[in-house]
């Protein structure tokens, strides 16, 4: 079977291992996908002849958990990483396991919070058809919360899977779960910028 | 300072600027400081997160330029859709 180049030797040209570069240009197509959602609720807020108190529509207490919880999770993430990563503590992919067994538990917290959320908009008739600002609001959570779930499916699947590759090739198993972080990380940037733009401005 | 240890920091002072954001906004400002504060510190966590989580401030130039360019053409798409509502854009929908 023809193993990938450079997962753990960098390109002469690019000076990175490809998985790095890749991850990195995807994110900065994702930045314009959710920079469109962004731009679009300017144009539309600031068009608009009025526009709902958006923190006595949605709970400002469930986003600020929310934040924390998605914040934890970045944390827990690198800290995964730094169990297998290569430098002055020893490897520990017990720990590692750990991490990202909390990780994905943050995550789901997330989602079942958001869940939460949403059904309790729908209880009280609010739906994204109700005016242009839940439009907005369950477009770009549900956007956001899709990214959660499928980076979600992968830090499952490093998890799980992670121990034969660890045994076999340990270096490009750490560089999986760095570039899985990364992604994780941008997942929660995103929020950083919904949280006030949709709770609190 | 172990790692552990740094991002623990990290994660702190990022707890630190969410009650921050959200006590302030509960104090109800006119409507340009609460954006620009708003966006100012949802600013300063992205950067903790890209930073230092992300490893973006010891990555090479190569990953850094792409993003540059990237942000660049974020800022210019809303730059044109704030400069096509300009004239009335402090109105109704942002509060007093």
């Amino acid at each position: 079977m023809h193993v990938l180049p450079y997962t753990t030797e960098v390109r002469a040209d690019t000076g990175l291992t490809s998985p790095k570069l890749g991850i990195w240009l995807f994110l900065a197509s994702e930045v314009m996908l959710f920079g469109s959602l962004f731009s679009s609720y300017a144009l539309l807020r600031t068009g608009a002849a009025s526009w709902p108190d958006q923190s006595a529509v949605l709970s400002v207490p469930l986003a600020t958990l929310n934040t924390i919880i998605l914040i934890s999770s970045s944390v827990t993430m690198v800290l995964a990483w730094t169990a297998l990563a290569p430098g002055p503590q020893a490897q520990n992919p017990a720990r590692f396991k750990l991490y990202m067994g909390l990780t994905l538990l943050l995550g789901a917290a997330f989602l079942a919070v958001k869940a939460i959320e949403y059904g309790d908009k729908f209880a009280h008739g609010l739906f994204p058809a109700t005016n242009t600002f839940l439009a907005l609001y369950f477009t770009m959570t549900g956007v956001h919360a899709v990214h959660v779930l499928v980076g979600m499916a992968v830090n499952a699947y490093l998890l799980v899977s992670g121990a034969r590759m660890w045994r076999t090739e340990p270096e490009r198993f750490a560089n999986r779960v760095e570039i899985a972080g990364i992604y994780w990380h941008f997942v929660d940037v995103v929020w950083v910028f919904l949280f006030p733009v949709l709770y609190l401005l | 300072m172990t790692p552990a240890r740094f991002y623990i920091g990290i994660f702190g002072a990022l707890v630190a600027l969410t009650l921050i954001t959200v006590l302030v906004s509960s104090l109800q400002l006119p409507t340009a400081p609460r954006v620009v504060f708003g966006l100012a510190v949802a600013g300063a966590k992205a950067s903790l997160i890209v930073l230092f989580f992300m490893h973006l401030k010891s990555e090479r130039e190569m990953v850094f330029w792409p993003l540059a360019l990237t942000a660049f053409l974020f800022v210019f798409l809303l730059a044109f859709v704030l400069w096509s509502e300009a004239d009335h854009i402090v109105g109704p929908t942002l509060g007093s």
